[in-house]
């Protein structure tokens, strides 16, 4: 049984602008039966322990038994009285994890100390099982501070030179996912690096075909914004002068399509850089799957695992 | 070692005066010049419309100021011009003036007469940290759409020189890549794992190049050790190599716009330094682009 890609959205759906928004709605939506693959370091396991005492999650552990409950010994958490699966090699976490999620055993699953390589493997496995001919594709959120939504930055994980069709694909489940923070008409910037010199990249080019795709409706009810660089976006143009004081912060567009995977793993992780936050996750045809960087912190995994949650149970609605 | 835009400014008014050459120069970048002529670190050379000029620069503190009109009423044959007063050595550096980029683009790398100097020209953003007393490099951000491996190379030498100006005598390059291992399908993984390798060869003298890295990696120690990446490089980069344009292009305007972070750029390449009017630079930070190509004549005479 597939979500069902509805184009409306239920009327009592939340509007979601931030990440206070998923740990608020992940109260009361949660627990949701999650499988953490390879919780084995101590930040990971911390994450599953708030989450967990949040009330937003009930894990199934899967991993190394021993790393598990060495870390988890560290942090305090007692793991004995969860479902725990034993497990070695990446891949069959991965594999085992994903199945999961496909044959409706968890509601989530969250990638752990594992390359996220193994898990977009599994992902694409299950899809192609279950038939679902989706495109596998990572949508990371930004919360920013002063934008009075969030900006979903996509494809940021998979997909390392998408041609036309594929962003197209990669759009929708952009599209897909924000509808279900409650907005029914999301605008999308498609990104290039497009400048005054060097003739027309390649993804300027796919910003227009996908200007003429969006204008025919077949991306659904959304609207690509007229411009594919920061500067056009927020300064109207690039003739502008720079002048933060002028900068309209609400000319951000809800969804970010980058050009390339090297684009746009560089561009979503910036928030080590920036004061912005990131949660990530591959809206999978049967559930969440959340992409935390293994590089995350606590707070942020805990974050990521809200924003899960949420979007589990309103994808669990649009089931058929 | 240059650590901030206020001090690339105050070591290039000790250089010295440069020369720089502007054609059909914009009224609102009078100003800019006024300020960069008002503390010592250039004479302008404008050539354009010699009244045009002469009425923009009256009852500004330029027309005080040491300075020099040259009459030339054809805006191509004007950028032609102040283009033949470096070459000739009449003119330390160029700036970008009424002319669009390309056109300013296309008569600086003009084989015969502009001024390239060898076979790529590449775009370096410079960025001051806020929190740390630190200046960054990222490259190539405005010119090389897709480079080779080789231009690469090229690229990263530019920004290893430019570096060298600022102080930073063995700077640590982070190479970027999406991910942090090599993947053979990945292209730009395996580019910068052989950059790396020639670093580690000494190819690239003192500079020491991790690679592929991902920017997690490379902004964070932390974040690296967790991944189980170890390098002197991670949490301390001096130079960022960008995979290609669409990547460099939207981290520098991410950083300016999302962080606010003030950004100068230079063009390395060119037998003199040629100063661009990119849209995402404060004018606030032009002044830093003047003092840094007046730097770079400087150091090591033209070798920008």
């Amino acid at each position: 049984m597939f979500f069902r890609r509805r184009r409306g959205m239920r009327g009592e759906d939340y509007m979601i602008r931030s990440l206070d928004d998923f740990a608020r709605i992940a109260k009361e939506k949660g627990p949701k039966k999650l499988a953490v693959l390879a919780p084995e370091d101590e930040e990971f396991m911390l994450a599953v322990k708030t989450s967990w005492q949040k009330g937003y999650i009930e894990p199934v552990l899967i991993g190394n038994t021993e790393k598990m409950k060495r870390v988890a010994e560290k942090v305090e958490f007692d793991i004995g009285g969860f479902e725990t699966i034993v497990g070695d090699d990446r891949q069959a976490i991965a594999d085992l994890g994903l199945s999961m999620l496909f044959s409706g055993k968890v509601a989530i699953v969250s990638k752990g100390q594992i390359p996220t390589a193994y898990v977009y493997r599994s992902i694409i496995r299950e899809e192609n099982k279950a038939g679902s001919g989706m495109t596998v594709s990572v949508v990371s959120f930004w919360a920013v501070p002063g934008l009075d939504h969030l900006v979903a930055i996509t494809d940021t994980g998979v997909n390392i030179k998408p041609d036309l069709k594929t962003k197209a694909e990669i759009i929708k489940n952009a599209f897909f996912v924000y509808r279900l923070l409650g907005y029914p008409k999301p605008r999308i910037a498609v990104l290039s690096g497009q400048r005054e010199i060097g003739g027309t990249l390649a993804s300027y080019r796919d910003y227009q075909s996908l200007r003429e795709v969006a204008a025919s409706g077949d991306l659904g009810d959304c609207e690509i914004v007229e411009a594919t660089s920061f500067t056009e976006i927020f300064l109207g143009g690039r003739g502008h002068p720079l002048d933060y004081n002028s900068m309209n912060m609400e000319m951000m567009p809800h969804i970010v399509l980058v050009p390339c995977l090297d684009a746009g793993n560089i561009l979503c992780k910036l928030d080590f850089f920036l004061d912005v936050t990131r949660c990530s996750l591959v809206a999978t045809s049967r559930g969440p799957a959340c992409i935390p960087s293994r590089a995350d912190s606590t707070d942020n995994i805990v974050e990521q695992l809200a924003m899960s949650v949420v979007l589990a149970d309103r994808m669990k609605r649009e089931v058929k | 070692m240059l650590t901030s835009f206020k001090e690339i400014v105050e070591a290039a008014k000790v250089s010295g005066a440069k020369r720089l050459a502007v054609s059909f120069v914009k009224k609102k970048d009078i100003d800019l010049l006024s300020m960069a002529a008002g503390a010592g670190l250039i004479i302008p050379c404008l050539v354009g419309d010699g009244k045009a000029m002469e009425d923009m620069i009256k009852g500004t503190p330029l027309k005080s100021l040491k300075h020099e009109i040259m009459d030339q009423k054809d805006p191509d044959k004007a950028l032609s011009k102040a283009i033949g007063l470096i070459r000739d050595g009449r003119a330390d550096m160029l700036m970008q003036g009424g002319h669009d980029h390309q056109a300013l683009m296309d008569a600086v790398m003009d084989a015969k007469k502009g001024l390239r100097k060898g076979k790529l020209m590449s775009y370096i953003s410079l960025f001051q940290l806020p929190k740390q007393k630190k200046l960054i490099l990222i490259t190539d951000t405005f010119i090389t759409n897709n480079p080779t491996l080789g231009e690469k190379q090229q690229i990263l030498e530019h920004a290893i020189r430019l570096a060298g100006i600022l102080g930073i005598v063995a700077p640590k390059v982070a190479a970027l890549a999406a991910i942090e291992q090599i993947n053979l399908n990945i292209p730009s993984t395996l580019e910068a794992a052989i950059l790396s390798k020639m670093s580690e060869r000494k190819q690239f003298g003192k500079a020491l190049v991790e690679g592929p890295i991902d920017i997690d990696c490379a902004l964070s120690e932390a974040a690296a050790a967790r991944k189980g990446l170890r390098s002197i490089v991670t949490g301390n980069v001096d130079i960022y190599l960008v995979p290609e344009i669409d990547s460099g292009h939207l981290m520098a305007e991410a950083l300016v716009f999302f962080g606010k972070m003030e950004t100068a750029g230079a063009i390395m390449g060119t037998t003199n330094p040629v100063i661009m009017n990119l849209p995402f630079v404060s004018d606030e930070s032009k002044i830093v682009e003047i003092a840094l190509a007046a730097l770079m004549c400087k150091k090591g005479g033209n070798d920008a």
